[in-house]
């Protein structure tokens, strides 16, 4: 299976820009919840937004463009194995590719952040040759694996400690879809108590 | 207009250029330097307030799996998660006493692990479940408590090897979140892993 990569995903439902909106939601509302638990600081809304932001290190730009480099690839498959999967599956399937395109966003504002330039996306990407459901969930399983290995080896290398906290969010995302597609294919659905994606 | 804020949400994307997670991050790091003057300082003290978060769930975990709430499809899901809780305290708490630190008590009673409860802001009591239904969102909010707790100790754990663990446990906590989802909504990823960026309770 061969797929180009798409960011905004095979559903024009969750285009980069609604998934923005989506974050912004967020943001607000982590503000205000900074805000209410703040005491003193409720009276001050502003303070949150404006101690808030925390520079990210350029040095950290090549490890967040490997990262995004993974998501996307992770993201075409999604797009390309949905087709085959049956129904239950295919609407999972659906929600984690919808996160996955979270994730990229994510990773993109980041890798901005840090005046950085992500990388370009590969024109398409080698996905082996799946052709069943249980083909498309095993690939789809191998690759969350991935790249839970994968933040788990950058996320100590990066700094400060706001970005470690953001991009650990994605991580634990991609081991509850591990856990899930688990389950889908009839395996132990949390078989360590520490999630190393070896497993 | 964001009344948390003060910013459009328009002007809170013009500012992409700063990582929204990040933002988020540094938001709930805030909302920890305000909350009061027993913040933890040192690694020793985050790890000792894990390991007390940890406690209250498998606590919750060992009590609700000694009564008759879950059917057999939900106690199937739930029943291996206490054993990695004790994994976890027992992993956190030989980083602590290396440390120089000493763990803190479990929860002596279901009357200490109510108050806890409420401390943290989860509304479920363990006095009061109703059913299978209440069980599993009681576990449901404190799992998301203990995500929460990681997440804004990672943005201040110093020892890069700490930092691992607790993601390598946050992650565990995540997926356990995610089951609890899965047995109170069959099939549904929408409201089992409702968000692509899991941050958890702050």
């Amino acid at each position: 299976m061969v797929a180009g990569d798409d960011e905004q995903g095979p559903q024009s439902a969750a285009p980069r820009r609604a998934l923005l909106k989506q974050a912004a939601g967020g943001l607000a509302g982590l503000a205000a919840l900074a805000v209410s638990g703040c005491g003193a600081a409720a009276k001050a809304p502003q303070q949150s937004v404006k101690h808030a932001p925390q520079p990210v290190r350029s040095g950290d730009v090549a490890v967040l463009n490997s990262l995004l480099d993974l998501e996307r690839r992770t993201v075409a498959a999604y797009t390309a194995g949905l087709p085959l999967l049956l129904r239950p599956e295919a609407r999972t399937a659906r929600q984690f590719l919808d996160e996955e395109l979270e994730h990229t966003g994510e990773l993109l504002s980041l890798i901005k952040a840090a005046e950085g330039v992500p990388s370009a996306r590969q024109p398409s990407y080698d996905l082996g040759h799946p052709r069943t459901p249980d083909d498309v969930l095993a690939l789809l399983h191998g690759l969350e694996r991935a790249q839970v290995a994968a933040y788990l080896a950058a996320i100590p290398r990066l700094s400060p400690g706001v970005v470690r906290a953001a991009v650990a969010s994605i991580l634990t995302s991609d081991a509850q879809h591990l856990a899930i597609l688990r389950l889908a294919q009839g395996q132990v659905a949390a078989p360590s108590a520490f999630v190393t994606g070896r497993d | 207009m964001s009344p948390a804020t003060g910013l459009t949400r328009r002007q809170i994307i013009a500012r992409g250029g700063v990582g929204t997670a990040a933002l988020a991050a540094g938001a709930a790091t805030l909302s920890v330097t305000h909350a009061s003057a027993a913040v933890p300082q040192s690694d020793a003290d985050r790890l000792r307030r894990l390991i007390s978060v940890e406690m209250l769930i498998l606590y919750c975990y060992e009590r609700i799996l000694q009564g008759p709430l879950l059917d057999p499809r939900a106690r199937r899901l739930i029943e291996p998660l206490p054993a990695h809780e004790t994994a976890h305290i027992h992993a956190l708490s030989a980083r602590l006493t290396a440390l120089g630190g000493t763990p803190p008590p479990p929860p002596a009673s279901d009357k200490h692990a109510d108050r806890d409860l409420g401390r943290r802001g989860v509304v479920g009591r363990l006095g009061q479940l109703n059913g299978e239904h209440d069980a599993l969102h009681l576990l449901l909010a404190v799992e998301e408590v203990v995500v929460g707790a990681y997440f804004v100790a990672l943005t201040k754990l110093a020892d890069p090897r700490l930092v691992t663990l607790a993601v390598q446990i946050m992650a565990s906590d995540a997926q356990h979140e995610a089951l609890i989802g899965e047995a109170l909504y069959p099939g549904d990823a929408q409201k089992a892993v409702p968000s692509g960026l899991v941050q958890g309770r702050q």
